[in-house]
C-alpha cells in the first residue's frame, strides 16, 4: 500500500485516531507517521495567551489620538498596524514608538491597564536610554543655538553630542 | 532510552505540589522580532550566546528528527511552537535551564525546579540574564520595560508557573470557579496537557497573565500567596474524601493500581488518570511512598519516550497507535513491579 499523505512511499503504519462515528484511520509511510505525530502538540502547554479577538475588536477602531500624526510603516522593519493587529505581534521593538497611540491601546486592553514598567531595570540597557536621552536633549538645544546664531555656544553643544555618540552604548560595536 | 530530566529525577516527590518554572523573554536590540527575520540575521547573536554559554549543551533544531524534537516538547524544554520554527537552544547538564533561540522572542531563558521555591529559581534566571546582557544589547524602554514580540510579554517578560496535581478539586467541580476568580486577578489555572474539562492526570498550571506594571518580586509573591490557598482548597477535598468517601476513594485507587499492574494495553489519557490516583492513594497514605514517581512516570508515559522505545526494539508493528499503547501498558508493569 501507498502512503495516503505522500503517495510516494510505502505505507508502513496505520494510525487510528479517534473512536465510534469519528474514528479515522490512516496509512501513512514512516516519515509522514512522525509528522503527524506533532497533531498531538495541539493541547500541549503552552505560554501563549490567545489574544487575536481582543486585538481584533481594535482594529475596526479608529487610531487614538495622534490621526494624521501615525505612520503607515514601520521604518525599522516595515510592519503596518494593520500586520501587528493581525499577527497579534509587533514586528520589531521600533514598532512600539512608531505605533505609539495604538501600541498603548494595545497594552492598555493585554495588560488590564497596565501601562508603566516597574520591574527589572537591566544595567547596560539603562545607561544607553540614558545616553541617548541626553543626545535627544543636546540635539534640540544645538537646534535653537544655531537658530538664535549662537555658533560659539553651538558648537560647544556640538562637541558633547559627538562625545557622546563615540562611548554610546558601552560597549557597542 | 529516552530518559527524564535529571532535575526530575533528583527530586523529592511532594503531595500536590510538582514543580515550579521561571520564563524571561527577551530581545535584541536593532533586530526585528523572529516572525520578521530573514536568515543570518541572529547569527551574530548566536555567536555571542554561545560563550557565554559554553557550559551548556547546544541543539540544532535543523538537523534533529520530528521525534527528539518531540521529546524535547515532553521535557518541557522547548515550546511547541519552537519544533517548528526554532533553529538553536541551549540546555543545561541537568536539564532545568533552558534557552530557546529565536521562538516569539530572540531569546526566551527558562528555569526549571522542584526543590527550590519561585524566587530561587527567578534569582538564578535573572543571574544568567545579566550575563547575557553583558554581552548583548537588550530591547528595553523606559515605559514599557523589556520589549516582546507579543504585548502579552512585555514590561518584566515574566511568566512564573506552578504545576499541581488537583485531583480532589478537579474531581469535585471546585477548579472552574477557582479558575475563573483567578482571572480577574491577572492569574491563569489550566490543564498542562490539554485543554479538555478534565486535564490529563488531573494536572494544571497555575501562572501570571500579566507581565506589566508590578515588579517581579510583586508577581512571584502573589503566584505563591494563591497557590497556597489552592493548595489548601485541595488539601480540604482530600480530607472529606478520607474522612466521608473512603471506600469510594479505596476502591478507585486500588483498581487504578491493579491496572497499571497489570494492563497490556493502555491509553495515555486512561495511563494519566491511573497514575494520578494512585499519587493520591500514597498522599492519602493507602499506598507505600515509592510506589510511583508520578512526576516522572507522567512524562515517560507520553507519546515520544514511548516512541523511543518502540525505536529502540526495532519492532515490525502494524498500527502505531496500538503498538505505542502496548508498549506503554508494558512500561507501567515494568515500572510498577507486576509481571512484565
Ligand atoms: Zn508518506
Ligand atoms: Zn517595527
Amino acid at each position: 500500500m501507498i502512503c495516503e499523505s505522500c503517495q510516494e512511499n510505502e505505507a508502513t503504519v496505520h494510525i487510528t485516531t479517534g473512536s465510534g462515528l469519528n474514528k479515522t484511520e490512516r496509512y501513512l509511510c514512516e516519515v509522514c507517521a512522525n509528522k503527524s505525530f506533532s497533531n498531538q502538540f495541539a493541547n500541549f502547554p503552552d505560554d501563549s495567551f490567545n489574544i487575536h479577538q481582543l486585538l481584533q475588536s481594535l482594529s475596526a477602531q479608529q487610531p487614538a489620538g495622534a490621526g494624521m500624526k501615525q505612520k503607515r510603516h514601520c521604518d525599522t522593519c516595515g510592519s503596518t498596524i494593520e500586520n501587528i493587529l493581525k499577527n497579534g505581534k509587533f514586528g520589531c521593538a521600533d514598532c512600539y514608538g512608531t505605533f505609539s497611540g495604538k501600541s498603548n491601546e494595545i497594552i492598555t486592553r493585554v495588560q488590564l491597564y497596565q501601562t508603566e514598567h516597574v520591574g527589572k531595570v537591566p544595567a547596560k540597557s539603562s545607561a544607553y536610554l540614558k545616553v541617548k536621552k541626553e543626545i535627544e536633549s543636546l540635539r534640540e538645544k544645538l537646534a535653537e543655538l544655531v537658530e538664535r546664531q549662537e555658533f560659539e555656544e553651538a558648537a560647544v553643544v556640538r562637541d558633547q553630542i559627538k562625545s557622546l555618540e563615540a562611548g554610546d552604548g558601552n560597549g557597542e560595536g | 532510552m529516552a530518559k527524564v530530566s535529571p532535575w526530575i529525577t533528583a527530586a523529592e516527590e511532594k503531595p500536590v505540589e510538582m514543580s515550579s518554572r521561571i520564563r524571561l523573554a527577551r530581545n535584541v536590540r536593532d533586530i526585528p522580532f523572529p516572525h520578521m527575520l530573514k536568515g543570518g540575521e541572529m547569527d551574530e547573536v548566536t555567536a555571542r550566546l554561545k560563550t557565554v554559554l559554553s557550559g551548556f549543551g547546544e541543539v540544532d533544531l535543523n538537523v534533529m528528527k520530528f521525534e527528539d524534537k518531540a521529546l524535547l516538547v515532553e521535557k518541557h524544554l522547548i515550546s511547541p511552537l519552537f519544533t517548528k520554527r526554532g533553529q538553536l537552544s541551549y540546555i543545561s547538564g541537568d536539564e532545568s535551564v533552558s534557552i530557546m533561540v529565536n521562538e516569539e522572542d530572540h531569546i526566551r531563558i527558562q528555569v526549571m525546579g522542584a526543590d527550590e521555591s519561585l524566587d530561587e529559581l527567578y534569582e538564578r534566571a535573572s543571574e544568567l540574564d545579566d550575563k547575557l546582557e553583558a554581552e548583548i544589547n537588550y530591547a528595553f524602554d523606559d515605559k514599557y520595560g523589556f520589549l516582546t514580540a507579543c504585548p502579552t510579554n512585555v514590561g518584566t517578560g515574566l511568566r512564573a508557573s506552578v504545576m499541581l496535581h488537583l485531583p480532589g478539586l478537579s474531581l469535585g467541580s471546585r477548579i472552574q470557579r477557582i479558575a475563573s476568580n483567578l482571572n480577574r486577578f491577572g492569574f491563569t489555572l489550566r490543564g498542562i496537557y490539554g485543554e479538555g474539562s478534565v486535564p490529563l492526570g488531573h494536572i494544571y498550571q497555575l501562572s501570571n497573565q500579566l507581565t506589566l506594571g508590578r515588579t517581579e518580586e510583586d508577581i512571584i509573591s502573589s503566584l505563591n500567596e494563591l497557590k497556597m490557598r489552592i493548595m489548601e482548597e485541595e488539601n480540604e477535598m482530600r480530607s472529606i474524601m478520607n474522612d466521608d468517601h473512603l471506600l469510594k476513594a479505596k476502591d478507585s485507587i486500588y483498581r487504578s493500581y491493579g491496572t497499571l499492574k497489570y494492563a497490556h494495553t493502555i491509553s495515555l489519557k486512561e495511563a494519566a488518570n491511573h497514575l494520578s490516583n494512585v499519587k493520591l492513594g500514597m498522599d492519602l497514605n493507602l499506598l507505600p511512598e515509592n510506589t510511583i514517581r508520578f512526576q516522572e512516570q507522567i512524562q515517560l508515559i507520553q507519546p515520544a519516550f514511548i516512541k523511543m522505545r518502540l525505536n529502540t526494539m526495532e519492532k515490525e508493528y502494524g498500527s502505531l497507535e496500538r503498538a505505542v499503547d502496548e508498549e506503554r501498558a508494558t512500561l507501567l508493569r515494568e515500572l510498577i513491579g507486576g509481571t512484565s
